[in-house]
């Protein structure tokens, strides 16, 4: 299977490790790659609250782009997800709609048709792909405790996106539990990160990432895991920011989901991703390899 | 965009949040409401439909588009989609904050908003990534003139210079 590869601006230009992680995994699984001259999806909150026309045209572009090529667009983060999700969503409902943006597409010799469908990895792994099929490939398990984060534009709205349940998503999870991982539930598992306000105010976006930081840290994870690179940074890079505004105290290693997929399915150079982590993790060797070095006598 | 059109844009606006009976799931979901009260979606809605903005005109920027509220909304209204409104007429009027009318800007020099770094591409280059093709920005260009957020632009560029006199 081919798809059109949609990194996105943030993983491409700040999360290459995560987006390095995609391209190694997939052709394990049979999956093609192809990159087209995308532009940012563009990203859902900030491009389409100064103009829901520019937003949804430029989604549109790209789309159509994909749809030139007769592929299926593959998605890696969650605003992108979201962004192209909902304008395709707005673009198939509303002709008038469509037509406007093909009278501006046209002069690019480019149509919006709607043939495209647009998955993100998650949707990949587990929908298409299978929690058999990736448990079958596992040869290095990886024996942590973690929690977690989906994010917000890929479960909501759930109606449209159709990729977990909103209020108690458990995919990741158990994409997680194929690995050897141990998935905890949390109180706060569906709130958002607080990358959203951001732009807005700096202090109430830290101060959200604080109340979702303090939830996540009374189960006692070893490390989180995400699907989203924009949550990634602020997960990782936003507990600092938060431990000099507030005083607390977070270090939690966070991953995007393929790079423990490639560390557990055995593929080499791994290091390699996880250089650039900010908060080390020293990954446990698997419990099984340990016990087949044992000398004990099996009772 | 004439008073007219505004005023239509706004009319929908408040016939989106007309099924809203108060119940108040929207602020006891809203993660921005839990540190920042003064952002608060039941009144928020309210205030829409009755008077055509937010209560504290600006805070509409504080939404984080998480959209908890839409998800667990009993009559279907979509504050967030609503606020989307807002912001769209509040840009048009020159009130986008900062960091938001930086986002256009970026996307119109380049066509994304992280762009590219010396550092990014030797990032890519040392994990052996590929070179991405890139955009035609004549085409994001045409997209910007074609949708009007060149006039967005120029009218948040123009307040912001006014402020610092």
């Amino acid at each position: 299977m081919k798809y059109a590869f949609f990194p996105g601006c943030t993983m491409a230009n700040r999360l290459q490790f995560a987006e390095k992680s995609v391209r190694m995994v997939v052709p394990e699984f049979g999956i093609e790659l192809v990159d087209l001259a995308f532009t940012c999806c563009p990203e859902p909150n900030a491009v389409r609250s100064l103009s829901e026309d520019t937003w949804v045209t430029f989604a549109a572009r790209n789309i159509a782009l994909a749809e030139s090529e007769g592929l299926d667009i593959l998605t890696a983060c969650a605003g992108c997800h979201e962004s192209l999700t909902l304008a395709k969503h707005e673009l198939d409902t509303k002709s008038e709609l469509k037509d406007k943006v093909n009278g501006i597409l046209k002069g690019m010799g480019l149509e919006y048709k709607g043939t495209s469908s647009i998955i993100h990895v998650h949707q990949l792994l587990f929908d298409e792909i299978g929690l058999e099929t990736i448990s079958s490939k596992v040869t290095r398990p990886v024996p942590i405790k973690v929690v977690t984060h989906s994010g917000c534009h890929l479960l909501r709205p759930q109606k449209i996106m159709k990729v977990d349940d909103a209020e108690a998503p458990v995919k990741l999870d158990l994409l997680c539990e194929a690995l050897g991982m141990e998935s905890l539930e949390y109180m706060d598992k569906v709130m958002c990160c607080g990358a959203g306000v951001r732009k807005a105010d700096n202090e109430t976006s830290y101060a959200i990432l604080k109340e979702k930081m303090t939830s996540i840290m009374m189960v006692e994870p070893d490390a989180m895991v995400v699907f989203c690179p924009t949550c990634y940074i602020t997960f990782e890079s936003g507990q600092r920011i938060t431990n000099r505004l507030f005083e607390t105290d977070f270090k939690l290693p966070v991953f995007y989901y393929t790079e423990l997929l490639a560390i557990a399915i055995g593929l080499p150079d791994t290091d390699k991703l996880l250089a650039d982590h900010r908060v080390k993790i020293e990954l446990p060797e698997p419990v099984e390899a340990k016990s087949d070095k044992s000398e004990s006598i099996p009772i | 965009m004439t008073d007219e059109g505004r005023n239509q844009e706004l009319e929908e606006l408040r016939k989106a949040g007309r099924p809203c009976f108060q119940c108040g799931i929207c602020a006891s979901s809203c993660p921005v409401f839990r540190v920042a009260p003064e952002m608060n979606p039941r009144l928020a809605v309210d205030s829409v439909v009755s008077e055509g903005h937010v209560p504290v005109e600006g805070n509409e920027w504080l939404c984080s588009y998480c959209l908890m509220c839409e998800e667990r909304c009993p009559m279907g209204v979509s504050l967030a989609e609503i606020l989307i409104g807002i912001k769209n007429i509040s840009s048009r009027e020159g009130k986008a904050p900062k960091d938001f009318v930086e986002s256009g800007e970026a996307l119109l020099a380049s066509g994304c908003l992280s762009p590219q770094s010396n550092r990014s591409d030797k990032k890519r280059v040392d994990l052996g990534l590929p070179d991405l093709p890139q955009p035609d920005l004549e085409q994001v260009k045409l997209i910007f003139e074609a949708t009007g957020a060149y006039e967005v632009l120029e009218k948040n560029r123009a307040a912001a210079k006014e402020e610092a006199e």
